[in-house]
């Protein structure tokens, strides 16, 4: 099995307070804690396991800044083989397309059997990227993966649908899986570990080296445009319906109707 | 693997031990759970045990209390060899996500409640709080401990110790937000190779500052530090040393009465590997108003809370009675209305007990700064 896994250095927002920055279209993350995106973390944990199974090389790809590097050799210790960050400021990372379009350059050209990603990442939350990234690739894809199994040649999915349904798909591969938290219990990786795994081969690369025109991943050829971020307003006003049932549905109902709700 | 088992052996000096079961006999956590630390003394000689001694439940019960090297004739550390075993489950990274996500908190932000580096000082808001340089040297340094600077239970030590400090007008300072964990439960949890690069770092960082004596407010990181660092250049201290200290030279006003009977609780990395008995009682004991009452187990023989050893993120299997528990019950057997401690993780341990016996009508768990702080002129 040749298997990529993309992941993503996110920040933690559950903590420090979240603060537009006066652009009105970034946030402030200076007071953030930032972590490898828990989706992602489940998806490096499924291809070790997988390779620790049947065998094979994993490749961690990223698109990131210098920071992140800690996140990638974290991987590596886990078992993951080699790894690619990509770095280059025309990236228009707040798009899920253009994002997966230099996922998919990263990846093009090289032999697979699977693509791993998060279904999600924890910061934009645009479900969109591992999906996106098989249709530039032009191979299978399933989506909010909770089990794999690995067949000859096809990989057997199990997908988690609305209302807690489980669909099982069954792929030609390559494939790209988008991974689902809970799929496993993503291992810690020890200092020693991250140490050795500083021998592991990590390459930084930017568009230019890995042959993609900036034109089709940049602002100008992204349909998104973030035009304001503001925190949602705190609306305080709660009534509690006092008196038997039917008093309270009676009120209920006049409310509803007086605010035009139903 | 032979060489990695004779090292084990030689590391924890296992021939040293004769048997005689002094350790078991005073371990705390025998009346819950399955452990018997002799045995595993015993049995880790053999090299070929070694994998599935490991993968015992068991050796995540034990809460780092010590009382088994305090006990022990021979000078042997028996909860180390369980420390030992600990890490080779680590290496192999098949840890509970619970210890996994607070080690790697330590390495990414230097702290063990995945707070952000950032947000380390955020405790001192509307304080007035002087903060070290390097190369300055100050009287008294303060070392926060991550526990005491994220958890808003606990801060008022802190908050507290800070107006008292500024009350009193003493030479001290804190360090400033870069300070990171001591690593007293990366050790404990079995993380070897990080509380290695802790112990460089930080006595690298820490040495950067120069005091006449640094202050700890947590008993563990009190420990760790006098334990575990031997280049560290400035003394260590707890901060009840201080503050009796300061009770003895008359600089501490009180402002009224606390007429209350009180209970002082031992932590176990203050009293039995601290060394720390007397300075804590002779401060509530010059509390006015106060009676203070003892626990039968105290000192040396206090029973520990379970809050160390890595149990802040490690649920214990067993459903018997939990020591805090005991603990609790003793107190109101005594009828203290408060159970006085010095850390905080015996605060957070004691009080939980508190809550789910239901007794917080009638008693109070509190640190001793936070008692200070309502009674001292501040
Ligand atoms: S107290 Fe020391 S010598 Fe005695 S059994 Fe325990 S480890 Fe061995
Ligand atoms: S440190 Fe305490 S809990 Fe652990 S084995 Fe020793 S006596 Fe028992």
């Amino acid at each position: 099995m040749k298997t990529f896994v993309c992941i993503k250095y996110v920040p933690d927002t559950s903590e420090a307070e979240v603060k537009v920055n006066p652009d009105g279209v970034t946030v402030d993350s200076s007071r953030f804690s930032f972590d490898i995106n828990d989706a992602d973390n489940y998806a490096v944990e499924e291809s070790v396991l997988i390779k620790e199974d049947k065998g094979g090389e994993v490749t961690v790809v990223s698109i990131g800044p210098k920071q992140s590097d800690v996140m990638i050799r974290m991987a590596m210790a886990k078992g993951c083989d080699k790894a690619l960050r990509v770095e280059d400021e025309r990236i228009a990372d707040h798009d899920p397309l253009m994002v997966a379009r230099v996922l998919a350059g990263a990846i093009k050209g090289q032999e697979f059997d699977l693509v791993f990603t998060g279904c999600w990442a924890d910061d934009d939350g645009h479900m969109s990227t591992g999906v996106a990234l098989a249709e530039y690739l032009g191979v299978n894809h399933a989506s909010m993966v909770k089990k794999v199994e690995i067949l000859d040649g096809k990989v057997k999915a199990h997908r988690e649908l609305e209302g807690g349904l489980m669909e099982v798909v069954e792929l030609e591969l390559p494939a790209v899986l988008t991974i689902q938290t809970g799929i496993n219990e993503p291992r810690y990786a020890p200092i020693r570990g991250i140490r050795q795994a500083q021998k592991k081969e990590l390459n930084v690369a930017g568009l230019d080296d890995l042959g993609i025109d900036p034109a089709e991943v940049g602002s100008d050829a992204s349909q998104v445009i973030v035009e304001n971020l503001y925190i949602p307003e705190v609306e305080s006003t709660a009534e509690f319906i006092e008196g038997e049932p039917e008093e309270k549905a009676e009120k209920l109902a006049s409310i509803l109707v007086k605010g035009g709700l139903v | 693997m032979s060489t990695e088992s004779q090292t084990f052996t030689e590391k924890y000096d296992l021939l040293g031990c004769i048997q005689c079961g002094r350790c078991t006999g005073g371990c705390p956590v025998t009346v819950r759970a399955d452990l018997n630390v002799r045995q595993f003394v015993n049995d880790a000689y053999d090299e070929e045990k070694l994998d599935e001694l490991a993968r015992l439940a068991e050796i995540w019960d034990c809460t780092a209390c010590h009382t088994c090297a305090v006990r022990c004739p021979k000078g042997l550390k028996p909860l180390e060899v369980l420390i030992g075993l600990r890490s080779m489950i680590v290496e192999s990274g098949k840890v509970e996500p619970t210890v996994r996500d607070a080690l790697q908190s330590v390495l990414l932000e230097g702290n063990p409640w995945e707070k952000a580096r950032a947000t380390r000082s955020d405790w001192m808001e509307g304080l007035d709080v002087k903060i070290a340089e390097p190369g300055v040297a100050v009287e008294n340094l303060f070392f926060v401990c991550c526990t005491n600077a994220y958890d808003p239970r606990v801060q008022t030590t802190v908050k507290n110790l800070v107006k008292l400090l500024n009350k009193t007008g003493i030479d001290y300072a804190f360090f400033p937000d870069d300070e990171s964990c001591c690593g007293s439960e990366v050790f404990t949890l079995g993380e070897e190779g990080l509380f290695e690069m802790l112990v460089e770092d930080n006595t690298e960082y820490l040495n950067e500052f120069t005091a006449e004596r640094m202050v700890t407010i947590s008993p563990h990181c009190f420990t760790t530090y006098r334990t575990h660092y031997p280049d560290l250049k400035n003394p260590v201290i707890h901060y009840t040393q201080l503050i009796d200290e300061l009770i003895a030279e008359g600089k501490l006003a009180w402002k009224g009465e606390l007429s209350k009977k009180i209970v002082y609780h031992d932590p176990c990395y203050l009293g039995k590997q601290g060394g720390i008995f007397d300075e804590p009682r002779r401060i509530l004991k010059s509390i006015p108003g106060v009676e203070l009452v003892e626990f039968e187990r105290r000192r040396e023989r206090s029973l520990c809370c379970e809050g160390g050893g890595g149990k802040m993120w490690v649920e214990s299997e067993s459903k018997k009675e939990r020591l805090a528990d005991t603990r609790i019950k003793d107190a109101k057997a005594l009828g203290a209305e408060i159970v006085a401690v010095a850390c905080p993780f015996c605060v957070l341990t004691l009080e939980d007990a508190m809550k789910n016996l239901g007794y917080e009508e009638e008693m109070r768990v509190a640190e001793i700064m936070e008692l200070l702080g309502e009674i001292v002129d501040l």
